[in-house]
């Protein structure tokens, strides 16, 4: 994946704090982009050619699927619940 | 004299929450099976009467004498009339927040973090535990665990414990435990460590965490906290307005505008939800719930054909576009996005309810700084979008010359967030421009495409 703008920072509405590039790219589960990429990043470049370029299409269409259709809290808690089972 | 805040005594508090659950219809939430969720399938990670909250549809609710006792340590919270804003802005509307950031941890967070560890120590839960991203809402829990003699166990993102270290001293100066995550001390942080040493973890390995502590302890003694999005994040968050509504009452006042910040929504269903009510027995009043702005339709995007979706099967249409390869239409959708949103605060935009805004990250910076050197109080970053929201109604009350009365949430102050100022006070914050190279590069897929013409109907 292209690291070039790894050093660039924003304030991250989720963690609350100051974070660089590097971090978004590589937040989301299985280390893909954070689903709130586009929305926080279009504002200082052009964060969609970017994702099209280094995500394939498989994952680009998986984060826009998280973005659109996101799982409700509950059945995310439920589902964490379960993993937590199965490693405990 | 004008009075600037409006105090009520503590035996005005409310007495009970406001459940707007029974006002309105949820699809409710379905299980990975695909079937409902049954109250048990939560009881893992939550108290049974927590879980009583969530579902429930009555509409009002008694908050135990308990609660009432430790709110009270900064509760009611005082609605302010903001009137060194309104002289700065020269406008007629008179404008009012509630100043949450009294509380002891400084935002609004303890409203359900007290309760919270209220049912869980009725309940016997002797230990919680919960994932902190920048600290504010483990800062807010490890208060609230304290008050009432609980462990409180917070696994903290580790970029941000790295950033913050005060925080860590916050939830310790209140007897919390406060871990970088991921740690070693669950299979969760261990698997994320192994695969990387120097993660700089993430709020996804964080809940994993802090839920896998609470599930893999046999004794059922310790249980999970969540500080937004579910139901009773919200039912406990709406002291804030109902005691808005009987400060306005004391001084003859009624808000005809209602704005929060929506994050995961809860700061802004604490001030709203009251006023939904109001709203659905027939008030006249706006309730806006604002947060960051997404990807632009209109502003720097060249007027072209283009078409609607990303594979090109719509047939080409003129728009504004900066191309449909530069922003597939889920990215196109403004306002109030839905990802991370509590379901009921998603539900009354669905119905028409309130009305999402949107502001750019300048536009809320700007504001808070404005805010700050009128009121006084520096904002939390989070904050700061509904501040943009209130003054953009403050001066279109002045074009209009209207005298609306404008209630907005004053959700955390920014004290331990003032790094995030830094760029604002360095000019690095821009308003969205692209560069001639961008806007070539970005324009380029539009050259097979037609051109219309600028028409204009008068």
């Amino acid at each position: 994946m292209d690291k070039s703008r790894d050093s660039l920072d924003r304030h991250c509405p989720r963690l609350g704090g100051t974070i660089f590039f590097e971090y978004c790219r590589t937040c989301g589960d299985e280390d893909q982009p954070c689903w709130k990429i586009a929305d926080c990043w279009w504002e200082v470049f052009d964060i969609m050619s970017y994702l099209r370029e280094n995500l394939t299409a498989t994952q680009l269409n998986q984060l826009l699927e998280k973005k659109e259709q996101p799982q409700p809290k509950v059945t995310s808690l439920i589902d964490l619940i379960e993993q937590a089972r199965l490693r405990s | 004299m004008t009075a600037k805040k409006i105090y009520l005594t503590e035996d005005e508090m409310p007495r009970q929450w406001y459940n707007i659950l029974a006002d309105i219809k949820m699809n409710p939430p379905l299980g990975p099976d695909g079937n409902p969720v049954g109250p048990d399938a939560l009881s893992a990670i939550f108290p049974m009467n927590l879980i009583e909250q969530e579902v429930s549809s009555q509409r009002w609710i008694d908050i135990p004498e308990e609660v009432l006792g430790v709110l009270k340590i900064w509760r009611p919270s005082p609605l302010v009339r903001a009137t060194a804003l309104e002289k700065a802005l020269g406008t007629p509307a008179k404008i009012y927040f509630k100043n949450e950031s009294v509380s002891p941890p400084g935002s609004h967070k303890p409203n359900t973090a007290i309760p919270q560890a209220y049912y869980n120590k009725v309940a016997g839960t002797k230990r919680i535990t919960t994932e902190t991203g920048a600290g504010q809402w483990g800062s807010a829990l490890s208060f609230a665990c304290n008050q009432f003699g609980l462990e409180c166990l917070v696994f903290m993102v580790r970029v941000s414990f790295d950033q913050k270290p005060y925080r860590k001293s916050m939830m310790e100066a209140w007897n919390g435990k406060c871990l970088a995550s991921p740690t070693s001390d669950t299979q969760a942080g261990r698997d994320a460590l192994a695969k990387d040493p120097n993660t700089p973890g993430s709020l996804g390995i964080a809940i994993s965490e802090a839920i896998e502590a609470a599930v893999s302890d046999k004794s059922g003694s310790t249980k999970y906290s969540l500080g937004s999005v579910l139901n009773h994040v919200m039912l406990h968050q709406t002291i804030i307005g109902l005691e808005a509504k009987k400060q306005f009452e004391k001084i003859g006042e009624y808000p005809d505008i209602v704005i929060g910040c929506a994050g995961g929504g809860s700061n802004f269903a604490g001030i709203a939800f009251p006023y939904v009510l109001d709203k659905i027995n027939g008030k006249q009043i706006e309730i806006y719930p604002v947060e960051p702005a997404a990807c632009p339709t209109l502003t720097k995007a060249p007027f072209v054909y283009d078409h609607g979706d990303t594979s090109k099967y719509t047939p080409l249409l003129p728009m504004h576009s900066l191309g449909h390869a530069f922003v597939p239409p889920p990215f196109h959708a403004g306002g109030l996005r839905y990802h991370g949103m509590a379901p009921t605060v998603s539900q009354l935009a669905v119905e028409g309810l309130i009305t999402p805004k949107s502001v750019t990250q300048l536009q809320a910076y700007k504001a808070g700084v404005i805010l700050t050197r009128t009121e006084g109080i520096i904002p939390a970053p989070e904050t700061n979008h509904a501040l943009a929201c209130v003054i953009d109604e403050a001066n279109k009350a002045k074009e209009e010359g209207k005298e609306k009365v404008i209630l907005f949430n004053w959700s955390g102050h920014g004290l331990i967030d003032l790094s995030a100022y830094d760029r604002y006070f360095a000019g690095e914050l821009k308003d969205f421009e692209l560069t001639d190279a961008e806007m070539e590069e970005s324009e380029k897929i539009f050259a097979s495409h037609p051109k219309p013409q600028m028409l204009k109907s008068r």
